[in-house]
């Protein structure tokens, strides 16, 4: 009975694979619903596991099909082959790279490639933004650096793009969203991923001969913000006029607010 | 025999090197200080979080308190959620020490 058991559960893993690469949540359904009915443990447990990626299905859906499709195309070039390795590779449940950008836009960031020759760092612009990192938010603009939870599926070096942007200033404009602005992006650099300082959890209870003591590092990304993209940014290289630029923007200033 | 001793003392008088008085320089005062620093910074991490929301909500309780005679924090608030921003307290307080006129022009919007 356990060989059965076993084989049984072999076949269901691979069926399941299958389909989470094909992607539609029905064919899952099919598969719960053609079990043989005496074995009755193991659908619970799928049942549980396949929820919740259909439930990751319908929040990527929408914003990144595009990127989904360009995806798919090249994994069908590449082969099979190096899906297997990604699988074993990042464990668990991320084994096309489809999965990977769906983790990425619940956690509101875009990986783009590694760049060596591009100059991403500005100087500074007077310009501020207002961005939400899973459920941290911070504000933020060019040329700071923050730390963040870990962001998986980003190396150092990589270019990221943060969407939820919420808020958007600067000395003439303000643009808020609601909730999200759907235009506006900040640019981010991933410089390192570090662990926290070491934190020392002691409980105590007096009297009662009881203490223990861990040891705990949080694991933390440094990321640099290099640019701020949806809001009008005032460009003054003038270098004879600088009174007139200094008169003219809290003139500014007092017309908008 | 007594080496044992001291470099267990040692390691824990370390942790006890910026204390005042003889919590630095006592042995057995140095573990006990040593102990209740510990279950201190345990206890405030969880607290400290609690402590920032409020020195938040004051903070913006405070500028928003300048703008109209019956208007308050928990109006704003209110009209937050009505109008489905996701800003956080922290960010508004930071706002609102900042440039308060920012946060003036957000609550006219929202009021209407």
């Amino acid at each position: 009975m356990a060989h059965r058991r076993c084989l049984q559960s072999f076949v269901r893993h691979a069926t399941a694979l299958i389909c989470l690469r094909k992607s539609p949540p029905l064919s899952t359904l099919e598969i719960l619903t053609t079990k043989p009915n005496p074995v009755i443990s193991p659908p619970k447990l799928e049942s549980s596991w396949f929820t919740p990626w259909s439930q990751f299905r319908h929040f990527s859906s929408s914003k990144s099909d595009g990127s989904e499709n360009e995806e798919e195309v090249e994994e069908s070039s590449d082969g099979e082959a190096e899906n297997d390795e990604a699988a074993a590779d990042l464990g668990r449940d991320y084994s096309p790279e489809e999965k990977e950008a769906e983790a990425a836009a619940i956690g509101y960031k875009v990986a783009g490639p590694l760049q060596r020759s591009d100059r991403v760092f500005k100087d500074y612009e007077p310009v501020f933004a207002v961005v939400q990192i899973g459920s941290h938010q911070f504000k933020v603009s060019n040329g700071d650096s923050i730390f963040t939870e870990r962001l998986k599926f980003c190396e150092v070096n990589d270019k990221l793009i943060l969407n939820k942007v919420l808020w958007l200033g600067s000395p003439t404009q303000t643009i808020i969203g609601r909730p999200i602005l759907p235009d506006a992006a900040v640019c981010a650099v991933v410089e390192e991923h570090a662990l926290d300082a070491k934190v020392i959890i002691f409980k105590k209870k007096r009297r009662k001969n009881y203490r223990r003591t861990k040891g705990h590092r949080q694991e933390l990304t440094k990321l640099r913000i290099t640019d701020i993209q949806g809001i009008e940014k005032l460009e003054i290289k003038t270098d004879g006029k600088p009174l007139k630029a200094a008169a003219k923007k809290p003139e500014k200033v007092a017309t908008t607010a | 025999m007594t080496r044992i001793k001291r470099r267990r003392r040692t390691k824990i008088s370390l942790f006890a090197s910026s204390f005042r008085g003889a919590h630095s320089r006592l042995t057995r005062t140095i573990t006990q200080q040593r102990i209740r620093a510990l279950v201190s910074a345990h206890r405030d991490r969880d607290r400290k979080k609690r402590d920032f929301r409020r020195l938040w909500i004051t903070r913006i309780n405070a500028v928003i308190r300048g703008m109209g005679v019956s208007y308050s924090y928990s109006r704003l608030i209110n009209n937050l959620y009505k109008k489905q921003l996701l800003l956080n307290r922290k960010i508004l307080a930071q706002i609102a020490i900042s440039n308060k006129n920012c946060l003036y022009m957000i609550s006219n919007e929202i009021i209407k």
